[in-house]
C-alpha cells in the first residue's frame, strides 16, 4: 500500500542547480522571520556569547537602548538561512567563506527580518572541473525596510545537476 | 551606570588588548544535536545535510555535517566574553573561512589574536579587530574569522580600582 504511494509519488525538488545561477540574478527570499526573545536569549547563550548586550536589559537600557539587543550573530544565521534555498541548497556542495559582512545596526526583540541575495558570480573551479563556485551578496532588511546585514558568500557545487545536500 | 560596571570584567577594555597579542579562551564546547540541529532549525537553514541523519549515512561523509554558520558562531562566542564583554557593537565580520568539517561530538576550542586597534568617533570607546580561531579536538583548525568590535575604554571608576589581577 504504502509502496504504491511511494511509487507514483513525483518529488517536489528544491534548490537550484550551478546551471541555474548566473550574475546579475536576484532573489526575495521566502517566508522572513520575526526573531523574538526567546530567540536570542537561547541561540546567545548555546553559542556562549557571554555579552550582557544580549541577554541582560537592565544593562542594554543603561547602554541607552530600548531592549536587549539581538546578538548580530543570531540576524547574519537567520538571514542566511531564509537565502539557502534559492542560493545553496541545490549545489550540493559546503559553504566557502563569507566577506565584508557589515552589521549596519541594532536590532531588537520583535524585529521581523526578510532577506534577499544577487548572484555577483559563477566560475568553474580551478582546481576541480566538476565543480563550480557561486557568490552572491545577501541583504537582510527590518519590517521598515531598514538595512541591518549585508555580506557576500560563495558555494561550492557539482556542475550539472548534484546531489543537493 | 556604575552598577552595570560589575557585571563585566574589569581586564578586557579597550586598552588592555595588544596588537599581535594572542588570547586561549577558557571554555571549549561539543557540538551537538542541541547547538547544530536546534539553531539550524531555528534560523531556517533548509539544507537536510545538517540535519537528515539517513540521508547523511549514504553520503561521502556518513554523518551529518554540523552548519558553518553554526560552527563559527561558536567560536565566536566561546570568544565573546574576554574579547567582547565590554563591546558596545559589534561593527562587522570578514574574511571567513571554514576550513575543515565539523560533525557532532566533536570539540571546537577558540583563539584569538589582536589585528588592529584604532580609536573611534567616541570618546569613550575605541575599535579592535580581532582574528578569531576555531579549532577542534584534534588541534585542526575548523574555521577562522575576523571581527571588528566598538569596544569601551576603562571607565574612571575602574581606573583605579584594586582588583586582584587574573591568574594567568
Amino acid at each position: 500500500m504504502i509502496e504504491d504511494i511511494i511509487g507514483k509519488a513525483k518529488l517536489w525538488k528544491k534548490g537550484i542547480p550551478y546551471e541555474g545561477f548566473s550574475a546579475g540574478q536576484k532573489f526575495n527570499h521566502h517566508w522572513g522571520r520575526t526573531i523574538t526573545e526567546s530567540d536570542n536569549l537561547l541561540f546567545s547563550t548555546l553559542t556562549l556569547s557571554f555579552v550582557p548586550l544580549y541577554f541582560n536589559r537592565a544593562y542594554a537600557r543603561a547602554h541607552g537602548h530600548p531592549d536587549i539587543v539581538i546578538n548580530p550573530q543570531l540576524i547574519f544565521n537567520v538571514t542566511l538561512g531564509l537565502s539557502v534555498e534559492d542560493c545553496s541548497e541545490g549545489l550540493g556542495g559546503p559553504f566557502l567563506g563569507v566577506y565584508d559582512l557589515v552589521y549596519h545596526r541594532h536590532a531588537y526583540p520583535g524585529v521581523t527580518l526578510t532577506a534577499s541575495s544577487t548572484t555577483i558570480e559563477t566560475r568553474h573551479s580551478a582546481s576541480n572541473p566538476a565543480n563550480g563556485i557561486v557568490t552572491w551578496v545577501t541583504e537582510g532588511h527590518d519590517q521598515d525596510g531598514n538595512l541591518l546585514i549585508s555580506f557576500r558568500r560563495s558555494n561550492l557545487g557539482h556542475r550539472r545537476e548534484g546531489s543537493a545536500l | 551606570m556604575s552598577a552595570e560596571l560589575s557585571l563585566t570584567g574589569a581586564e578586557n577594555y579597550f586598552e588592555d588588548f595588544e596588537v599581535g597579542a594572542v588570547i586561549e579562551h577558557y571554555r571549549g564546547k561539543t557540538i551537538t544535536n542541541l547547538e547544530n540541529v536546534l539553531i539550524t532549525n531555528m534560523v531556517m537553514n533548509t539544507a537536510q545535510g545538517h540535519f537528515n541523519e539517513d540521508r547523511m549515512s549514504r553520503s561521502p561523509w556518513g554523518k551529518i555535517l554540523s552548519y558553518g554558520g553554526v560552527n563559527f558562531s561558536m567560536v565566536l562566542g566561546l570568544a565573546s566574553q574576554d574579547c567582547c564583554e565590554n563591546a558596545i557593537q559589534e561593527l562587522g565580520l570578514n574574511n571567513i573561512r571554514l576550513t575543515k568539517s565539523v560533525h557532532h561530538g566533536d570539540t571546537i576550542y577558540a583563539y584569538s589574536e589582536v589585528l588592529e586597534k584604532s580609536d573611534s568617533d567616541r570618546e569613550d570607546a575605541g575599535v579592535v579587530t580581532f582574528r578569531h580561531y576555531g579549532v577542534n579536538q584534534n588541534r585542526e583548525m575548523v574555521a577562522q574569522i575576523d571581527r571588528k568590535v566598538l569596544l569601551k575604554r576603562r571607565p574612571a571608576a575602574r581606573r583605579l580600582s584594586s582588583h586582584a589581577p587574573r591568574a594567568r
